[in-house]
């Protein structure tokens, strides 16, 4: 078996005072869609977010790549290839969505490169391209903040909670586009939707109060009520 | 918690719910249009139009500064208090450009021989980082290397050959070389030789207490990081050579170099003098964002502190170096030409090459009104398109919001917030020079623009460029009419007398327009609301 | 902090370094005066000579450790950045100067004066509460507290104030019996009670269910808003109680100063406030004491050592202090102590912004 992409080692993280995550370790191998689920407050953005260097883990080590990231800022941990998606999308509103889009280029024209890739997946965008960040939709933003992630050539997406306040419609669109660059490129999905985690992710880890309890095949936890009960509440 | 506007109701065309939404900015626009046109009937219209015209002036200058903090504060939530004490350090350097360039190129050698021993601190990082050592040791050795480094530069300093004004002899003193300036009197100054040390010595000297800095410098970093510093690459080793070389290069061709200096006319030394100071306040600036905010950003009150602390530092440093007593500034000879064909007319009379013009019968003053508005149109523009056409215009855009996002696109934030700064103090130091030769200098001279800039940008809204140029706008047209009305006093229906506004009540003005504009409008003309 | 025990165990115990403090600040003149070999009596009766000269350098930094405490409820507890402080000292140093010596009122009767005035000033900052808050806040106050500095300056109420000279002699019109330079010990007693009852009122106060709310207020005005309490009258409340323990700080000034200068309405008043407080720690109490002491005794040794050099030192001092000690002198201790986890989560989260 070939190493992982991303090997999460048993990392700490705290905010200011407040220790949020007590030890979460898993893997993401290369081309697959690993689902973190837990309860709300569980610790699951802020392990994204260690991941990137925005919180930056007190110990415990990630490797990305063969390439341990442990005190990297996180424009470099960034540029090693890692896109990012978070939960309040963060589309810049006095920027147009041409301009979103062109503040991920890592080199000149990467976006005329990957054109035919982003608007295949998200045609409304072409469309937009010229309007401001603001006047998009909450559903047009969640397409521009995937598509911004693909801008740059990243081997690992980091999506966090890519269906939270869209209309079913959308997050069917938004489930399909997520399926289709995932067959050339590995993504770590948050999600607290179980239904769409477990029909998007092919292995999951559970999140409970800041350390990783629990992971394996989704195919499993489907079919285990009773882990699912226990870390999830109610699916 | 507290919005300005009801949330717009539904009925009603687009147009009357904007006006619905924005009626507390357009009532303030009201006013102040009101406030602008009823002096038509009030003065007599030359009165008027040079009242506008000067007030834009003041605007142009109050512009320059709160620019730059508006910029700064949007981007970085930082309120630069030592803003208004760079522009007078800029006011006070290009002075020194403009008319002592000898002192200037004196002064440049050991100065840049210091910055190359301290731009080696990547090879003191990665120096100091491979030193293992007990606690106290790491602490105490890092204090010790630095302040032996000081002391070397402290000492070495002065030892360099000078020749500058002299603050004791009335004679030499910074005012009387304005005057021999502009009086076309200026002789070159017998070049001055290294005091008590070979300048060999002299010379390595005080690159190693540089060094000694900067390793002092790099200890203290190595300390609290927790991965050691990667070997240094090829850049710190050009930039410090670099230095260094441009160092030993203005020292040996130093005398040909000011004899050359001395001989260029009075525009030209002003216009390097404007150069050379905007690009040492940059390198300023981004010293100072590296070294003194970036500990400290997130932290509102410490922010406020270590500006303000900078700001007496550099008012005790200009009254030591350039005395108590303010000065003037001479124009250069573009604007101060005069002769059978002076004042020119009109608007074409701006290349007769005279100090004044007349438009609508009102003298304007080439430079105090027309060339400082120029300026100030400049940056505006200037500034305006690399926000908006420019790669690094819309970094920061996007970082106004949300610099996190920008760094997880792997964008180097801290280095736009660096350049961001080092913008920013460069458009003071330029507001500095510019303002000079028209208002003259003193240390109190940062203290007053930096008020009326601070009102310029609550004004405006705290983080909006836009609104910086709006809220200067107003702020100096305020000024220059209450200065007006003081003099001509404003006709009361029910009073014998016109009323005069005492001078003490300009400044007060300003602040109470802040103070109204601020309660009715809590972000501004052009702020966001949160 | 340490009142939170349910215990409560007696004044003594719970009080102790209190009142050690303060039994030291009452010896203080009398040590002095041992060392330059005056008699207790000399003391008492003020005569002169370096324990005089020191007990006035003592009322300061009472003065100004009252002015510096009112600004820590009001930023560090309270979690209001208001940079218009010094004009609530100003009107009780300016107010009770007029009351003296324009109006020739007697003491009692300017003291309840300077109490309607205080409250005065606070409803009126307390108008623009409810629309701004933040950095604005803290413009808007700096604006109000101008314009009072920019008025008392100006020649048209020069017979009042004494315009940009300032007001001159009101503390001789003070009764022969509590005046500085006639009885400097007992003036000297006076302040350090005044200080000392601002300061358990205060301590009080703040461990109170009142003070909970303050803290909560700064902390998350939401939640607090959720908790059914109307956070406004609370912010309001610190206003009134601080505009009135810096007007009492204003009023002593006046008392113990022989001019007072429109020094003290300026902004640089407020950011001395500011700098005790950080010196001291934010949100500390004592920091503010503390302070207050470092700041008058290290501008006093600057000036005499350094001349016109003072404010060069001043400035490095500052830059210095928020590089190294960036909790204060009482929040770095407490930090290491590390056994107050309630009070550091405070700190750190005022420290790291979230307070404004």
């Amino acid at each position: 078996m070939t190493d992982p992409l991303l090997t999460v080692h048993n990392i700490e993280t705290y905010i200011g005072q407040f220790h949020i995550l007590e030890g979460v370790s898993f893997e993401v191998p290369e081309g697959e869609i690993v689902a973190l689920l837990g309860r709300n407050g569980a610790g699951k953005t802020t392990t994204l977010k260690s991941i990137l260097g925005l919180t930056a883990p007190r110990t415990g080590d990630v490797v990305f790549d063969g390439m341990n990231l442990r005190g990297m800022q996180p424009f470099d941990i960034a540029a090693t290839g890692i896109g990012y998606v978070p939960e309040n999308r963060a589309i810049f509103g006095a920027l147009s969505v041409e301009e979103n889009l062109r503040l991920a280029e890592r080199s000149k024209g990467e976006l005329e490169r990957k054109s035919d890739l982003i608007f295949g997946l998200f045609p409304d965008l072409e469309r937009l391209i010229g309007l401001p960040g603001t006047a998009l939709s909450g559903g047009q933003q969640q397409m521009l903040a995937v598509a911004r992630a693909l801008v740059p050539d990243n081997r690992l997406l980091l999506i966090d909670e890519p269906s939270e306040g869209l209309a079913p419609v959308l997050i069917e669109q938004m489930m399909e586009a997520i399926k289709q660059l995932s067959s050339d490129t590995t993504v770590l999905l948050v999600e607290q939707n179980f239904i769409v985690a477990s029909r998007l992710a092919a292995r999951y880890v559970i999140i409970e109060e800041g350390a990783s309890v629990a992971s394996g095949d989704m195919a499993d936890l489907v079919n285990d009520e009773e882990t699912i009960r226990k870390y999830l509440g109610a699916a | 918690m507290t919005t300005t506007t009801v949330a717009a109701p539904t009925r009603g065309t687009s147009t009357s719910r904007w006006l619905r939404k924005n009626r507390g900015k357009l009532a303030l626009a009201a006013f102040f249009a009101f406030v602008l046109f009823s002096g038509l009937f009030m003065m007599e219209t030359n009165d008027w139009i040079i009242t506008i015209i000067r007030g834009l002036a003041v605007g142009a200058i109050t512009f320059l500064v709160a620019s730059g903090l508006s910029l700064i504060f949007g981007l970085m939530d930082v309120l630069s208090l030592a803003h208004g004490e760079l522009y007078m350090l800029g006011a006070y350097v290009g002075w020194t450009i403009y008319v002592r360039p000898d002192t200037f190129l004196d002064a440049l050698t050991p100065i840049a021989l210091v910055l190359s021993g301290m731009a080696l601190l990547p090879l003191w990082r990665r120096i100091a980082s491979m030193w293992t050592a007990g606690k106290w040791a790491r602490i105490i050795a890092p204090i010790l290397v630095g302040v032996a480094g000081l002391v070397i530069v402290v000492v070495l300093f002065p030892k360099f050959p000078m020749s500058m004004w002299n603050l004791d002899v009335y004679t030499e003193a910074p005012i009387n070389n304005s005057v021999a300036l502009d009086q076309g009197l200026q002789e070159v100054p017998p070049p001055a030789d290294f005091d008590g040390v070979s300048p060999l010595v002299g010379i390595i000297g005080i690159w190693l207490g540089g060094a000694l800095l900067g390793l002092g410098i790099a200890g203290g970093i190595e300390r609290k990081a927790e991965v050691p510093a990667s070997k240094p690459g090829v850049g710190a080793y050009t930039i410090a050579g670099g230095v260094a070389l441009l160092a030993l290069l203005i020292y040996v061709v130093n005398d040909p170099l000011t004899d050359w200096w001395y001989g260029l006319g009075t525009s030209p030394r002003f216009f390097f003098a404007l150069v050379i100071t905007v690009v040492l306040a940059f390198g300023l600036g981004s010293f100072i964002e590296v070294v003194f905010i970036r500990p400290l950003y997130d932290r509102l009150l410490y922010q406020l502190m270590m500006t303000l602390g900078l700001g007496f530092i550099i008012i005790e440093l200009v009254r030591s170096v350039w005395g108590r007593p303010g000065f003037t500034m001479p124009k250069p000879a573009v604007f101060n030409g005069h002769g059978d064909a002076c004042p020119g007319e009109g608007l074409g009379g701006m290349f007769s090459g005279c100090s004044t013009i007349k438009i609508f019968d009102s003298r304007v003053r080439m430079y105090n009104e027309v060339f400082i508005i120029l300026v100030g149109i400049l940056v505006l523009v200037t500034i305006t398109l690399v926000i908006k056409r420019t790669r690094l215009g819309m970094i920061i855009r996007a970082g106004v919001q949300d610099s996190e996002m920008v760094e997880a696109l792997g964008i180097n934030v801290r280095r736009v917030f660096t350049i961001t700064f080092g913008i920013g103090v460069a458009l003071a130091a330029l507001g500095g020079v510019i303002a000079a030769p028209a208002i003259g200098l003193n240390t109190g001279m940062g203290a007053t623009v930096l008020l009326l800039a601070l009102i310029a940008m609550a004004i405006g809204g705290l983080t909006s460029f836009p609104g910086a140029a709006v809220g200067a706008v107003i702020v100096g047209l305020l000024q220059q009419f209450m200065i007006k009305y003081g003099s001509i006093g404003i006709p009361v229906p029910w009073m014998d007398e016109p009323f005069k506004p005492s001078p003490v009540l300009v400044p007060a003005s300003a602040i109470l327009v802040m103070i109204v504009v601020l309660l009715v409008l809590p972000h501004g003309f052009f702020g966001r609301e949160e | 902090m340490t009142e939170a025990s349910p215990k409560r165990p007696n004044f003594l115990t719970r009080h102790g370094m209190l009142i050690f403090v303060v039994t030291l600040a009452i010896l203080f003149p009398f040590i002095v005066g041992l060392i330059e070999g005056q008699s207790p009596a000399t003391v008492i009766a003020s005569e002169g000579g370096n324990s005089k000269f020191l007990m006035g350098l003592a009322v300061e930094v009472f003065i100004l450790a009252l002015f510096a405490l009112s600004y820590d409820v009001l930023l560090g507890i309270t979690g209001l950045l208001s940079f218009g402080h010094q004009m609530f000292f100003a009107v009780g140093a300016y107010g009770s100067g007029i009351m003296l010596k324009s109006l020739g009122w007697s003491l009692p009767l300017t003291l309840l004066g300077i109490l309607v005035l205080a409250i005065l000033q606070a409803l009126l900052f307390g108008v623009v509460l409810p629309r701004v808050h933040g950095i604005t806040f803290a413009l808007v106050t700096l604006g109000i507290a101008s314009m009072f500095w920019i008025v008392i300056q100006s020649p048209d109420v020069g017979d009042w104030t004494g315009g940009d000279v300032g007001l001159q002699g009101a503390s001789s019109l003070v009764p022969a019996w509590i005046n500085t330079n006639d009885h400097r010990f007992r003036f000297y007693l006076m302040a350090l009670a005044v200080l000392v009852l601002f300061y358990l009122v205060f301590r009080r106060i703040v461990s109170s269910p009142t003070g909970a709310v303050m803290v909560a207020n700064r902390e998350n005005q939401d939640r607090a808003l959720m908790l059914g309490y109307n956070t406004l009258w609370f912010k309001m409340f610190a206003l009134v109680i601080t505009s009135i323990a810096a007007a009492i700080a204003g009023m002593l000034w006046t008392m113990h100063q022989p001019i007072v200068t429109p020094t003290v309405a300026g902004l640089g008043w407020v950011v001395a406030a500011l700098l005790m407080v950080l010196m001291g720690g934010i949100g500390t109490l004592t920091g503010a004491i503390i302070g207050a002491a470092m700041f008058r005794l290290l501008s006093f040794y600057l000036e005499r050592w350094f001349g016109g050099g003072a404010s060069l030192m001043l400035g490095v001092t500052y830059v210095l202090l928020v590089l190294f000690l960036p909790y204060g002198i009482v929040g770095t201790w407490r930090l290491k102590q590390a056994r107050v986890s309630e009070g550091r989560k405070r700190l750190v989260a005022l420290v790291t912004g979230k307070g404004g």
